[in-house]
């Protein structure tokens, strides 16, 4: 029995196109980026870290999103986003809480430390660990989707009070401010920027695949619900 | 209203006539003094005694999620649970009971357990009583909400006494930061500061918002 294609799917291949040119382009730039003269080779992870970033900040904000979206509407669509989204986000936050120790130890001297930008970004990462922990152990898809925005909502709900309340605890941070408008060194612009469409490419491209994934998953189950109630009658 | 006095009247009773939440929260809070006075190192008792309220609060919380876990198991047996949901009242106010019960249980061990604190590291925290019990019941609200919330969550998971730890545990920084910088100067200087104070009123704040407008969809059977 063949299903319906899911409502996603056209998204499919123009997010894959976009991923495909852009992550070529941004091979050839990092490759052909000039070396910091102070950090050397260590330093071209600049186009790797900032923009593993984006893709796990943009997938907490959508789960929290999403969740709420999914109380207020009772439609499924938005609890496939809000899954789709913590996962995501957790595979770009994995790089990103990979890539940055890495430059800092080569750049520092020392892997981590306890600052405010890194222990946020820790604290999101097991909040939204602990969210899709809690969607593979909890049974039956409305009470799943229930408790996870719940939990989604929360999360995002504490990412301020947690900036002010490390903001107060750590002190003085270490890891680099924000990049303004000179920040970069010359010819690294392009790739940075170019790390950034990719990165949001990649999120995209993931992000419409796991939702697509989502939406077959609880169209088999309802499939097989109804096919259980035929085969009972 | 009548429902929160009835729901925080049902739990203060049941765990009158058990007191075996109280007792195992208590005694774990204890034991997390003693296992921590081990391992401070030899012969710093000052370098201990400047820690205390961290580690108070360290035992707080563990004690706290250790209670919360047994707070909805109760209303597992006999579908009380279903009972409760049908209650002809908003669930916001189901919650508000619950977790006035767990406050109440919570401020109980945080009294008794900083009195073993006090003597086991030689502080003398008579002098800050007031203050100290007053930060005590603002982290107990912050950690009372959220933490009765992902209980009644936690309950209907398949991995329960692992689950509501790695609920709370993430989204307690904003209460323990804010009331360990509090206790801390409370301590060393006698005066409450403002910063860390206001932290924890308004995590209190946003915490009992969810909580009370999340409840509703977690009961919702």
């Amino acid at each position: 029995m063949s299903m319906a294609p899911p409502p996603q799917s056209r998204w499919h291949t123009a997010t894959a196109v976009v991923l495909a040119v852009s992550a070529v382009a941004w091979i050839w730039l990092v490759w052909n980026a000039p070396v910091d003269s102070r950090q050397g080779e260590i330093g071209k992870i600049l186009f790797v870290h900032p923009p593993a970033a984006l893709g796990a900040y943009l997938g907490f904000i959508l789960t929290g999103v999403g969740g709420a979206l999914y109380l207020w509407r009772d439609d499924e669509r938005f609890d496939h986003l809000a899954a789709a989204a913590a996962e995501v986000g957790v595979l770009f936050a994995v790089v990103m809480l990979l890539s940055g120790p890495i430059w800092a130890k080569g750049t520092w001297g020392k892997w981590w430390s306890w600052d405010l930008r890194l222990t946020l970004t820790l604290l999101l990462f097991f909040v939204y660990v602990a969210y899709l922990l809690l969607r593979s152990f909890t049974e039956g898809s409305d009470r799943v989707a229930r408790f996870a925005a719940i939990y989604g909502i929360a999360g995002v709900a504490v990412i301020p009070l947690n900036y002010f309340a490390i903001d107060l605890a750590a002190g003085r941070s270490i890891h680099p401010e924000n990049l303004g408008g000179d920040s970069l060194g010359a010819g690294m612009g392009w790739p940075f920027a170019m790390g950034l469409v990719t990165a949001t490419a990649a999120f995209a491209f993931l992000l419409v695949r796991r939702i697509e994934l989502g939406w077959l998953r609880s169209e088999r189950a309802r499939r097989e619900a109804l096919a259980g109630a035929r085969g009972a009658s | 209203m009548n429902v929160l006095l009835a729901v925080l009247r049902k739990d203060l009773l049941i765990e009158w006539r058990s007191r075996d939440r109280l007792v195992a929260m208590l005694v774990f809070a204890v034991l997390v003094v003693v296992v921590l006075y081990f391992a401070a190192p030899p012969g710093q008792e000052e370098t201990a005694r400047a820690h205390v309220p961290g580690l108070l609060w360290v035992a707080w919380v563990f004690a706290t999620v250790l209670g919360l876990g047994r707070s909805f198991a109760l209303e597992l047996e006999n579908d009380a649970l279903s009972a409760l949901a049908l209650a002809p009242a908003d669930r916001g106010w189901i919650f508000l009971g619950k977790a006035l019960a767990n406050v109440i249980l919570v401020t109980t061990v945080q009294a008794l357990s900083a009195v073993a604190f006090a003597l086991a590291f030689g502080l003398d925290l008579w002098p800050v009583a007031g203050r100290l019990a007053c930060l005590a019941v603002l982290g107990a609200i912050g950690l009372c909400s959220l933490g009765t919330l992902f209980s009644a969550m936690a309950i209907r998971t398949s991995n329960r006494e692992v689950m509501l730890p790695l609920l709370m545990l993430p989204l307690m920084v904003p209460v323990l930061l804010g009331a360990v910088r509090c206790t801390q100067q409370l301590v060393a200087t006698g005066e409450l500061p403002w910063s860390p104070l206001q932290l924890l009123l308004v995590t209190d704040g946003v915490f009992l918002i969810i909580s009370f407008l999340g409840f509703e969809y977690v009961l919702d059977e």
